[in-house]
Order: structure tokens, then sequence, then C-alpha cells
């Protein structure tokens, strides 16, 4: 008994120390963010804002000198929905096609949709500019919006694959003899049973779309088109200073919804998985 | 129901194909459910009207680009062609060029063990603490989920602008904390990113920080799905803890296993955001940059198309042979 | 070839009829855009309202709007944004990176507004970077030239006085730094390649010179490493910035007193003296301990310093080639150009060099601009940039390397590049 306490008491202080490392840069980023930015650069440092400002956030959001934040946050929240929901019901029909029907290309389908991951985007960067200025989407969101959901769709088809593939046919074919259609079967059986896939490779594209940077730099060269990420390294590279505070206010910002997102989401996953039906 | 088990599904992929060797379970019809008697259809023309929207943009906004890039591999490819005048085709020189090039080498050989270092550090980190996490109760449970839900909700370029601040040189705080707390007087003003190797281990930090959450969250999805009376009755036979989980436990996360690594070895391979911007922050260029970096600089920064091109359909030929042994798996299990 | 022949050739006839309308005219096309990059914070504010005012007043109904770039990426960002469909119409570009560009076709012609534009009262040194081939394509838009500014009580606490020559202000460096431990004496991050280049100059070096069609860098010759040695002689021994920095935030030491020198933009005066609570925060009280001197040459004299600057072309793909041509001409015309002068910028007109006025430093930029220099005249050259060959080879040098094979493998890259 001892030994199992013993046990239980080491666990919890390795999850403590743990705990401390994963969340230590973000304690930083908005302990620095909180200070006067002459602050952060004296030769004492304060491991909290004990000279608590909100001058950083305020330059951040509304310095006329500077890209200002919320429209960049606009264009990126506006990308990334339309990136996930455009993403998640494509690679939804797809990833039926592929696991509820025999095909003649259907190998090579999934094949390619691997193989397309290995690709460096970085070397495309120009031909995908030429596309997409060859149908004057440039500093669009649609231009911007097609290309992460090209980015995200390989991951996402194959993620929910997997998903699809959890359900058992059989339930779709009980339904059936009950008097569904087989597309009113798949709709009122399968579909629910895939709530949490659903969610799940949503978040996946979600990340994706909400921190690209290189391609909204290239493609998005507008300072009223930027996202997100473009915002925040033009104060990195900013001419003259790095603004620290001012960075790390930015990153916070930025961090902000990607955080609200994971939490809300999760309480959907839950409820997903303790239905369990899918568990099996 | 803490936050570990609501964020498991995130095993994505994982999710479906963890199931699979799931003891066989009774059905409705009350026979044993055998995935591979599962029965497809074929469907006439159906199955390509629901790949249709999702083949046109990849034909678009990936296939027309990938054949431009393998077309342009084969052309000296400047500036100028950017701006209309026609480019020269010069065939496998390109290739001869890079595959040749010292520097080239010396990338190539960087991020194959940069990749590695990341992937099983990733790897042997994740499975620890998913251990861990089942082994926690559920305060700490959860305590330690909020912290690498935390970290892995960072976007990749704040988490190394937030890094990067950490270590800066004069006022970061890992410096201070060496020299003022540990009395370490020779990290004062020590700069992190000038050495190539310390340059990476801060890199790798970063990385390894983003990842292992993800990693230890899908495993850890995948360890509550053993059921218990397996593992007691292993624990009844006397069967120690690493015998334990080579013998029960691996063959049950096995697949969750190969497909975690697998996407580990593509992202690490191809990292890019991470370095770039620590590049950014610090470092000598010529001495940290990988082959996404490299193809990026030469590309685009540059203006050399047609090398960077044939940089980059070495780099994608380089991760298919390195994952077809993953494809020839999943090729097998297509087959059924 | 095609596509831009026929760009230009739509171009060039589009501009002949508007040659001859002048700023009074109402615009031939209403309600446009025109789009100016300027890069970095170097032109003043006052430059940017008038620039947007004077267009609008001269273009009613049009709009001018300055999208501000920074300098890290800006060839990257060039490369693409100019080809695309969605160009701006007026770009800013370092003057060492203009030639990447005017080789390509990436600007439109300017031959035939040479002399409207201010003709050969413009920076000869700076058209040179804006032509290609004998035509004109990018004109200069200002010069900043490099100065040295110290404190001047430190100085005067250690017994010293203005350097006459290189070997001084080393010696003098290494003396404040001597006196002042922990203290910069010359404070040169390792990055900062900028700075290195009057070292080998003054020695008799080059960084790379033309040999028929080919590159011949010169990082290696015995007189580069002589000044590249003297080079690291003050990074290691008189400075004490980062090995591995770049050269922003330099008014962050000078205000916390730990750099006593420095060698900088022109402009950093106005950094340093910023206010002590702005964004970037200066240290205004230090004014009267501000001092400032041109480099001095290894035989006395203004040492040759690099000229940087930046060149300002018209997109070949601009939607509205007269209006963007317009815009350039208020950019390069006396009123907006005296903004720089006032503002511790050389202007890009010979004629207006005395808007800068008398003070110590305005003596001092002119001393400087007198004996300015360019980095080799390669379309290549933005490409050695962006690859960071310099900056990584100083970030070597700083940190105790052996100068020579450290030359020799520049060298190497260097020539690979401009010859490629």
């Amino acid at each position: 008994m001892t030994r199992t306490r013993l046990a239980t008491v080491a666990y919890s202080a390795v999850s403590i120390v743990l705990f401390a490392f994963f969340v230590f840069p973000v304690y930083w980023m908005v302990n620095t963010s909180l200070q006067p930015n002459n602050e952060i650069r004296g030769s004492d440092l304060h491991f909290w804002p004990d000279n608590l400002t909100l001058r950083n956030y305020e330059t951040v959001l509304f310095d006329p000198g500077r890209t200002p934040f919320l429209p960049a946050a606009g264009n990126s929240l506006t990308v990334t929905v339309l990136t996930v929901v455009i993403a998640l019901v494509f690679a939804f029909l797809a990833s039926v096609a592929v696991t509820r029907f025999r095909f003649a290309s259907r190998r090579a389908f999934i094949i390619t949709i691997l193989v397309v991951q290995m690709i460096p985007g970085e070397a495309m960067i120009v031909s995908v500019f030429r596309v997409i200025d060859g149908w004057h989407l440039l500093n669009t969101i649609a231009g911007l919006t097609l290309v992460y959901v090209a980015t995200v769709l390989p991951f996402t088809i194959w993620t929910l694959r997997g998903f699809v593939n959890g359900v058992p046919v059989e339930l779709e074919e009980a339904a059936m003899i009950d008097g569904c259609s087989r597309a009113g079967a798949f709709w009122r059986v399968t579909f629910p049973l895939l709530a949490p896939g659903l969610v799940a490779t949503g978040v996946f594209g979600f990340i994706q779309a909400w921190n690209e940077f290189i391609m909204a730099l290239v493609l998005n060269a507008r300072p009223e088109m930027m996202t997100l990420p473009v915002w925040l390294r033009t104060f990195l590279v900013a001419n003259g200073t790095t603004n620290w505070a001012g960075l790390m206010a930015g990153s916070t910002l930025m961090a902000i919804p990607v955080i609200v997102f994971f939490l809300v989401v999760q309480g959907r996953m839950t409820s997903g998985l303790v239905s369990g039906a899918v568990k099996g | 129901m803490t936050t570990v088990d609501t964020t498991g599904p995130d095993l994505a992929p994982s999710a479906g194909e963890g199931r699979r060797p799931a003891p066989p379970r009774p059905t409705r019809a009350g026979r044993p459910r055998d995935p591979r008697a599962r029965r497809a259809r074929r469907g006439g023309l159906t199955p390509y009207a629901l790949l249709t929207p999702a083949l046109i943009v990849l034909a678009l906004i990936v296939g027309w680009p990938l054949v431009q890039l393998v077309v342009t591999s084969f052309q000296e490819f400047g500036r100028a062609q950017v701006f209309g005048a026609p480019p020269a085709w010069v065939w496998f020189e390109n290739y001869a060029d890079v595959l040749t090039d010292p520097v080239f080498h010396g990338v190539l050989v960087r991020s194959l063990a940069f990749a590695a270092a990341c992937v099983v550090t990733t790897m042997l980190f994740g499975t620890l603490v998913a251990l861990m996490m089942t082994r926690l109760t559920k305060f700490f449970r959860m305590l330690l989920s909020i912290g690498m839900l935390l970290a892995w909700a960072m976007p990749a370029l704040t988490a190394t602008v937030v890094w990067g601040w950490m270590f800066d040189t004069a006022y970061g705080v890992v410096n201070h904390v060496l020299v003022n707390w540990f009395g370490l007087a020779e990290y004062f003003q020590h700069s992190w990113l000038i050495d190539p190797l310390s340059f990476f281990l801060v890199a790798g930090l970063i990385i390894v920080w983003g990842a292992v959450p993800f990693v230890a969250f899908t495993l850890y999805a995948g360890l509550t799905q053993v059921p218990d009376e397996v593992l007691e009755a292993a624990q009844l036979d006397g069967a120690g803890g690493v015998a334990r989980f080579r013998l029960i436990v691996f063959p049950y996360l096995k697949p969750i296993f190969l497909i975690v690594t697998i996407l580990q070895i593509i992202w690490d391979l191809r990292v890019f955001t991470q370095i770039f911007a620590l590049q950014d922050i610090g470092g000598i260029r010529a001495l940290t940059s990988t082959l996404g970096v490299y193809i990026y600089q030469t590309s685009i920064a540059g203006g050399d198309f047609g090398h960077g091109g044939a940089i980059a359909v070495i780099t994608a030929i380089l991760l298919m042979s390195i994952s077809i042994f993953y494809i020839r798996h999943l090729a097998k299990e297509e087959e059924l | 070839m095609r596509k831009l022949g026929i760009a230009a050739l739509g171009a060039a006839a589009a501009l002949t009829l508007a040659g001859c309308a002048s700023g009074g005219e109402a615009a031939p096309e209403e309600g446009a855009e025109i789009r100016v990059w300027l890069v970095g914070t170097d032109t003043p504010d006052a430059a940017r309202e008038y620039l947007v005012e004077t267009f609008e007043e001269e273009h009613p109904g049009s709009t001018l709007v300055i999208e501000e770039q920074s300098w890290d990426g800006l060839v990257d960002r060039l490369t693409t944004s100019l080809s695309g469909s969605d160009s701006p119409d007026v770009v800013e570009v370092g003057n060492t990176q203009a030639s990447a560009f005017t080789s390509a076709g990436a600007f439109l012609d300017l031959t035939e507004y040479y002399d409207e534009l201010g003709g050969d009262d413009l920076l000869p040194g700076f058209v040179e970077a804006g032509s290609y081939d004998g035509r004109f394509y990018a004109a200069p838009l200002y010069s900043g030239s490099r100065l040295v500014f110290y404190k001047k009580d430190a100085l005067a606490a250690a017994g010293l006085s203005v350097p006459t020559t290189l070997d001084e202000y080393i010696a003098n460096g290494e003396a404040l730094a001597a006196a002042n431990p922990g203290k910069s004496g010359i404070w040169w991050p390792g990055q900062d390649w900028y700075n290195a280049l009057p070292y080998i100059w003054e020695n008799g070096g080059e960084v790379a010179v033309p040999d028929g069609d080919q590159w011949d860098a010169q990082l290696s010759s015995p007189d580069s490493v002589a000044g590249l040695e003297q080079v690291q002689q003050v990074m290691t021994t008189a400075s004490r910035a980062p090995k591995d920095a770049n050269e922003t935030s330099p008014e962050v030491g000078f205000c916390d007193g730990t750099t006593l020198q420095l060698s900088a933009p022109s402009w950093v005066k106005w950094s340093i003296l910023a206010p002590a609570d702005a964004e970037a925060p200066g240290c205004p009280d230090q004014e009267e301990n501000l001092g400032v001197y041109a480099l001095p040459g290894i035989d006395g004299g203004a040492a040759q310093v690099f000229a940087g600057g930046s060149n300002v072309g018209v997109s070949a793909k601009s939607a509205h080639p007269e209006l963007a041509v317009d815009a350039l001409k208020i950019i390069l015309s006396d009123g907006f150009q005296t903004i720089y002068g006032e503002n511790g910028l050389v202007p890009a007109k010979l004629s207006l060099a005395d808007t800068l006025g008398a003070d110590e430093v305005a003596q001092a930029i002119a001393a400087a601009a007198g004996n300015a220099k360019l980095t080799p005249a390669s379309p290549k050259w933005a490409d050695v940039e962006a690859a960071g060959i310099l900056q990584d080879l100083f970030v070597e040098i700083a940190q105790g390397g052996d100068v020579q094979a450290l030359a020799e493998a520049a060298d190497e890259e260097i020539e690979a590049i401009l010859n490629s």
C-alpha cells in the first residue's frame, strides 16, 4: 500500500514539473506582455508583472502607425472558418467514397492523398501564386481559403477515413432493414457517430489555417488583407527595434482564439465519445 | 470527465485504426464483427461524384503547381523568368548540381539528423507522459492536460517567438536564471543560437514541446482502450512493467504508434516555421537551414527556381522512400 | 519574353500619350488607387503626408496608399508581388537589391523621364544602381550614411578625443572597453556586415571585382584580410554586443549605458532621442552627451563607408503606369526630397545637399557621403545578401574564427552565386 502511495506521490510530483515545463513559456509570454517595454529590457527580471500595464495591448490594437490587429484577426478568422467548413464537407464526401464504395482507382487515390503530404509546400509557392493570380484571387479571402482547403484536405480525408471505417457498416444495414434508404441510413445512423471525428479533423484544419504564414505572406501582401501570423511577423522583423513586449502582446492575442477554440471543442468531443457507440 | 479524455479523440487518424485490433465484439446481428468482412459496394458513379469536389481542389492547387514544379526543376528558371522571359531547358543539370553540392549534403544530413532526434525524443517523451497519465489521480491528470493543451494550442510561430525571447542573449529568462540562481557566470550574455548545435537544441526544444501533447493525448486515448482485465491478468502472471508494456500494451497501440510516428517524421522533416522564425531571431543561416528553409532560400529569396525545384523534388522522393514501408502496409490493407 | 514585351510596349505607348500631361491636368483615370511600397521607417511621416496630399490634389478622385514593408524578406516579397496582377505601383528597393529587379524586367523603363525626374542632378551612384543595359529603371530615393555616435562624457573620462584615423578609432574603442568593464567601446553585433565594409575598403580590399563576364570575390585577398582582421579585433576586444545579434535596437545599449560608441545609420540619432516612454524608448536626457562624427579613414579624412540607401521604381505590371510615374515625380520633387534632408537623410538630388543643415550631424553626413561606396554592381548581389553569406561570415569572425579560412569559404559562396 505504501509503495502504491509513494508511487502516486512521485507521479504527482513529476506531473507538476511537466505542467511547469509546458505552461512556463505561455506564462512568460503573458507576463512579458503585461510589463512596460523599457522594464523587460532592464537588468532585473520581473517574474510577475508587478508594474502591470495594458499599454502593449493598446499599442498592438490601436496604434495607428501599425497594421491594425482587428482586420488581420478578422481575415484570419474568416479564412480559418471557411477552410474548416469547406475542407470538412469535401473530405467527408471523399472519405465516404473511399470507405463505403469499391471502385477502380480507390487505392491510387488513397496513396496519392498520402504522398501529396510529402511535397514541401515552400517549393510550390510561386506556382501556387501564379495559379491564384491567374484567377485574380490575390489579396482575397477566397484565394487564400482555396489554398488552405487544398493544404488540409489530404490529411483531413485520410483522418476521416479512419473514423468512417470505425463505424460498422452493419449499423447502417440494420437501419435499412428498418426501412431507411441507403443514404437515409447513412445520414441517420453513421453521420451522428462521426461527430467526434469531424471535430477532431476540424481541430487540425483550424490549427493549420490559423497558423500558416508563408502562403499568406506571399498571396495576401496588402496590409488590409494580412492574416495574423503575417501581422505578427511584421513585429518580429520590424525595422529598427524589436518590440518584445508588443510582440508578446501580439502573440497572446493570436494564441487566445486557438485556446478558446480547443476548450469549446472539448465538450463536444466528450459527449461524442461518451455516447459509446463508436467506442463499441 | 477531464480534459484528457476529451482531447483523446484527437488521435484523429488513429481513432479508426487504433480500434481495429480490439477484440471482436458482438453486433446486433449477434455475430462477431470482423472488419475484414466489411462489405464495400460498387456504387457506379456515386463514389466518383463524392470525390469530385476534393479532386478538383487538389488538382488545381496541388496537382497543377506540382507539374509546374517538376517542369521548372528541368529548366534554368530565375527571376527574369518569373517576369516573363522564356526559360531554357537544362534537363538534369539542376539535379546534378544539387546532388553534387556540398551545401545541399550539409542541409540533407542536418535535416535527417535533426528530424530523427526530434521524432525519437517526441515519441519517447510522449509515450512516457501517456503512460504516466494512466497512473495519475484525476486532479493531477487534469492539471497536466491543461498544461499540455496550452502548449499544443500555441501557434508554431508564436511558440518560436516566445522561446526565442526566453533564450534571448541579453534579456532572456534562461540566461538570467542560470546566472543568478545557479551561479553559472559563463551564461551571462550567452548566445544560444550562434552555435549550430545549440541552435538546434533550442529549435528541437520548441518542436518537442509543441509535439509531445499531440503524441501523449493520442497514445493516452489508445491506452484507455486497453481492457483493464488484460492488464490485470498480465499483472497476476507476474509480468514486470516493461514486459507488460512490450507484450500486452504495445500490440494494442501499434497502429497508433505507426501512424503517429509517420506523421512526426513527415512533419519534422518538413519543419519550416520554427527554423525560419528562429533564424530571424539569431543564428547562422548557412549552418542552420533545414530542407524546407533551404528550398525557400534557394527559390524565393535567391531567385533560383530551377535548383529550388530540383531540391524540392529530391526532398519529396526522400520522404516517400522513408515512408514507403508504411505506404506498402497501407496498400496491402486497402486490398482487403 | 513575349508577355513582357507586350506589357512593356503597351506601357510605353501609354506613357508616350501621357508624357505631355503635367501635374495640373485632370488624371486620365479617375478613381484609381496607387499603391506605394515604402520600406522601413526611414521615410519621415511628413514626407508620407506630403506625397499623399500632393498626389491626391493633383489627381482628384484618385487615391494614393502607402504600404509600409519591412527590409527583412523584401526581395522575396518583391519577387512574387511585382510579378502578379495585383502588383504595387511604386516600390522602394534597397540600392544593392535594385539590379536583381531592373535586370529581370520587373520595373517600367523610365529612361524617357530621366531628365524630368532630375537628370544629372540625381545621385550618380544610385542612378547606376537603378540602371541596366543602358536603360534607366529605378530612380534614387535617398541615401543614408553611417556615422559614429558616442557618449561625450565617456570619451572625456577616458582622456580620449575624437579619432582622426581608423587605427586611432579602434584604439579608442579598445581603451573605452578596457576602462569600462562590461561595456562596449564600439558596439558591434556580429550580423552587422555593413559596418565592416569600410575596414575592407580602407585597407585596399574589395568584396568582389568584375573579371571579364565573371566576378572574382576578393574577401580573402591580403588587403581584405587585413581589414577583416581589424574587424575581428574590434568585435572581440572593443565590443560586448552579442556575437550573433543583428544591428537592430542600437539605442537600447546606448540608453542603458552599456554602449559607449557605435556606428549606425544617421537616423539612429532619432531612435536615441526618442521619448523615454515611447514604444521603442530612447533617452532624450542624453541629448547633450550625444556626440557624432564620420568614421575616419586609414590615412585620416572620412573613411569610404557603405552608401546605404534606396531606389524607387514603377512596377512593370502597374495597372496605372501614368499615375504611378506621376507619383514618382512627386517623390523626386524638391518638396518631398527636402523633407529627407531635414531629417538627416541624404536627398536623391545633389542640389539639395544643403537641406541637411549645418550642424555636427550634417557635417558628418556630408563628410561620409562624399566618400561613400557601393557593393558589387551585379544583378545577383541581392541574392548574396538574401542568402545571408556576409551576416554568417561576420558572426563567425566575431567569435574569433580563422579569418583567412572563413574569407576563402565566403569567397567561394559569393562567386557561386554571382557567377551562377
